[in-house]
């Protein structure tokens, strides 16, 4: 499935605006000037999407996983390499040389996960006039191939994958990291209609 | 507030009685409320407090029945003030969230269930989110987590990571510098900085005076440097066990111990004893002004880089030891050459001076004995009549005792001409001066006489090589047993300069063994010589004596049985030193003897 220019135009847009709560957030949450970029947003289907995560994100990744439910059912991701994951916590919390992720660093990507993942979800509960609850987030490390093999959208295989690669500026540095929101059929073509009708909206 | 912690323990174990729970609820939440190792708040949508778990009503000594029913922000206002608000009211939107300790380190300000200096507060993870009731969102739940102990372990490990690390590269510094002492400042303002120590001072024992100094100090505030010019822990300066004195509330102290330091506004100190191989080489002490304490763990750390120290000035000093010992026994070396010159140098002089002596001694007692000689035979051919046969007997004994002494001069004459005349080197064919000498000699010695032609040519003096082979010649021909006919070989052979066979232990004497020749050719550039045999079958020598034959007037045979002056060898042996050549022989009484010289090859 294929996304057209405008369509990606408007989610990209959307999450936009979801991501500007999420770095203020950050930003006051840290003291530093925190930036979000939404580069790339694109629609995967099931096989191509362990496929081109592992492109871009080697070994093991951890991931910051939130289910949420309501009118539209899903499961939202946040990845990032271990690599990332450390330096994101070094940057904000202003703890150098940890070898490893320890307990009170897999908070704190979980945590700025929480916010990320939150931003965005706000945002498409906000868009759909629904109210989407979420369950709290738990973070993992494992390889890609199993976070994507381990998800399930409301008890059967997730079909349709919303990938969003997210870049992270905090303090000058750079990290990257993929928000994935994995959608149901039924979820995608809601959202995707919602989207039209936003748009149609702004438009007006 | 006001209730013990004791008293709502026990409540709440007299509630544990009644199997429903307290509360009347059902079972699992029952379970959460009296067990759950987690505090548990639940808030309606007013935010006021419905559930309060036990672990709450332990941790914040606040029982539920005095805060259920109240505003929680009220409870905890400075939940609010720190704009931690915000996320219990998103999650009456839906939005569930986690605050992480590190980032805000705790929600609600409980004390602290951990004895840990500087954590005033319980370290929490929590975790805000809506509660629903047939599909809306009802209220709020927050589960509070305590990672004090977590945390405190973690940061124990991260200290212990940060001390081995620094021990680790205190180690490869010390075992890498070989001269530990000039780079120890930049090891210990590290150290200094790790531990919280405000400055560090090395006392490093004299070698001479036996006496501590301070050999380096650093962050000595203005001031406090002449308190710390003498070692203020006088108690360790001659310790030998590497046990650290900790001086903990310097400020509080009478004792003198603590003197120096109170008088420089020391807080706190420690100081261990530099002790290698038993011996205390200094001591190394830190010092703070700021904390009154010394933590625990500081002072093993210390007491390990302590010892690694010791260890490298130890070795230092040693290798600054042995330097100088090698340097020593090079200047040795050089002052026994230069006197072993002077004396060489001394000893030439006076030999020479001697040689001189003797040939003017030998060559003015010519005369003399020549005129007795002279006298002697008048007396027997031109008076023989009037001398009574007593007297007759007398001046033949006398005249036959001149002889010997004319001929004992004449060789010595030889000898000291051999010694002082000068060489002039050239390359040589040794047969004809053989067959020149044997035509001088008398048909019984030439007969005895085998030449195994042909003889290598060498480099020599012609008439020193004469007169030396005359003398072997001689004395091959003299020292026969009686009634025996001398059989004598002569031949020569090519031999290495250098080579085994020229310096084997067989070679028993050689008079010497390289000498610069001291004519004008020089020494044979190529390591080829020549040795020359004279072999006869005669009586032989037994080793003992093989040295000193060549000695001036010594005979390894009694005078009495073989005519001689015991001048020969010494002569063959001077002569072939004079040409830069060696001589020896080969020899066992009565088998015979070899007797070789050997030349540069011509």
């Amino acid at each position: 499935m294929e996304l057209t220019a405008s369509q990606t135009d408007a989610l990209t847009e959307l999450i936009n605006i979801g991501y500007a709560r999420a770095a203020a957030a950050l930003s006051e949450l840290t003291g530093h000037r925190i930036s979000l970029e939404v580069p790339e947003v694109a629609v995967h289907q099931r096989p191509e999407i362990a496929e081109s995560l592992q492109r871009v994100v080697q070994g093991d990744v951890v991931s910051v996983n939130q289910v949420f439910s309501g009118p539209i059912n899903g499961n939202a991701l946040l990845l990032l390499d271990r690599g990332a994951a450390m330096l994101l916590n070094q940057l904000l919390t202003d703890r150098s040389g940890r070898p490893e992720l320890d307990g009170a660093a897999r908070e704190v990507i979980t945590e700025v996960g929480n916010i990320v993942l939150n931003a965005c979800l706000g945002a498409f509960g906000n868009l759909l006039k629904v109210q989407v609850s979420f369950t709290v987030p738990s973070l993992q490390i494992e390889s890609v191939q199993r976070v994507i093999s381990s998800i399930t959208v409301a008890g059967s295989e997730l079909e349709y994958a919303l990938i969003i690669h997210t870049r992270f500026h905090v303090r000058a540095s750079d990290v990257s990291g993929y928000l994935v929101i994995i959608l149901g059929v039924t979820s995608l073509e809601t959202l995707l209609l919602e989207l039209q009708k936003w748009e149609d909206r702004e438009l007006k | 507030m006001g209730r013990s912690r004791i008293e709502i323990e026990e409540e709440h174990l007299a509630s544990m009685q009644d199997r429903t729970g307290p509360y009347g609820e059902g079972p699992l939440l029952s379970w959460i409320k009296q067990f759950a190792p987690y505090g548990v708040i639940t808030l309606n949508e007013a935010f006021q407090v419905e559930t309060w778990n036990h672990w709450m009503e332990i941790h914040s000594s606040r029982r539920s029945e005095e805060v259920i029913g109240k505003d929680f922000f009220e409870l905890y206002s400075e939940v609010r003030e720190r704009k931690l608000a915000a996320h219990f009211e998103r999650a009456l939107s839906g939005e569930a969230c986690v605050l992480s300790s590190a980032l805000h380190h705790y929600v609600l300000a409980l004390p602290c269930t951990f004895r840990e200096p500087g954590m005033p507060h319980m370290l929490q993870t929590t975790r805000i989110a809506p509660l629903f009731e047939k599909g809306r969102v009802c209220g709020v739940v927050v589960i509070i987590e305590d990672v004090s102990q977590r945390e405190s372990q973690a940061e124990a490990l991260r200290r212990q990571q940060r001390r081995d690390e620094i021990l680790s590269w205190a180690l490869a510094h010390l075992l890498k510098a070989e001269e530990p002492r000039k780079t120890v400042r930049q090891l210990f303002f590290k150290i200094a900085q790790h531990l919280d120590f405000d400055s560090f001072s090395l006392y490093l024992r004299d070698a001479e005076t036996g006496i501590l100094h301070l050999f380096t100090a650093g962050g000595l505030p203005t001031g406090s440097e002449k308190d710390f010019a003498q070692c203020p822990f006088s108690s360790l300066s001659d310790s030998k066990s590497p046990e650290m004195l900790v001086l903990d509330s310097v400020q509080d102290r009478s004792e003198p111990e603590y003197a120096i330091l109170k008088r420089a506004g020391v807080s706190a100190a420690v100081a261990v004893p530099l002790v290698s191989n038993d011996r205390n080489l200094g001591l190394l002490s830190f010092a703070t002004w700021s904390r009154p304490t010394i933590a625990a763990g500081e002072p093993d750390l210390l007491t390990t880089i302590s010892q690694y120290l010791a260890t490298a000035l130890d070795r230092e000093n040693t290798s600054r030891q042995l330097r100088q010992a090698k340097e020593q026994l090079a200047d040795h070396a050089r002052l026994l050459e230069k006197t072993v010159q002077e004396r060489t140098s001394q000893l030439r002089e006076t030999v020479s001076e001697l040689e001189t002596f003797t040939y003017t001694l030998a060559h003015d007692l010519k005369a003399p004995i020549r005129g007795i000689t002279g006298y002697c035979n008048l007396l027997l051919e031109e008076l023989a009549e009037e001398l009574s046969p007593g007297v007759n007997r007398i001046v033949k004994r006398l005249s036959r005792t001149s002889r010997n002494m004319e001929t004992l001069v004449n060789d010595l004459l030889a000898f000291s001409r051999v010694s002082q005349q000068q060489v002039v080197l050239s390359r040589l064919e040794v047969e004809p001066i053989i067959d020149h000498l044997l035509a001088m000699r008398m048909p019984e010695l030439k007969r005895a006489v085998t030449v195994e032609k042909p003889l290598h040519s060498v480099v020599a003096n012609q008439e020193l090589l004469h007169q030396v082979l005359a003398n072997l010649i001689d004395n091959a021909f003299k020292f026969v047993q009686p009634q025996t006919s001398p059989k004598i070989i002569i031949r020569s052979e090519l031999v290495q300069h250098g080579s085994p066979s020229t310096r084997s232990g067989k070679l028993v004497f050689s008079s010497v063994e390289t000498k610069q020749p001291c004519g004008d050719l020089p020494v044979a550039t190529t390591n080829q010589q020549v040795r020359i045999w004279v072999i006869d079958e005669g009586i032989g020598i037994s080793p003992e004596l093989h040295r000193k034959i060549f000695g001036i007037f010594e005979r390894g045979v009694t005078s009495q049985q073989y005519e001689g002056t015991g001048m020969g060898l010494a002569i063959v042996s001077r002569a072939m030193q004079r040409m830069g050549g060696t001589c020896g022989v080969e020899s066992e009484s009565g088998k015979g003897s070899r007797f070789w010289i050997v030349l540069p090859a011509g």
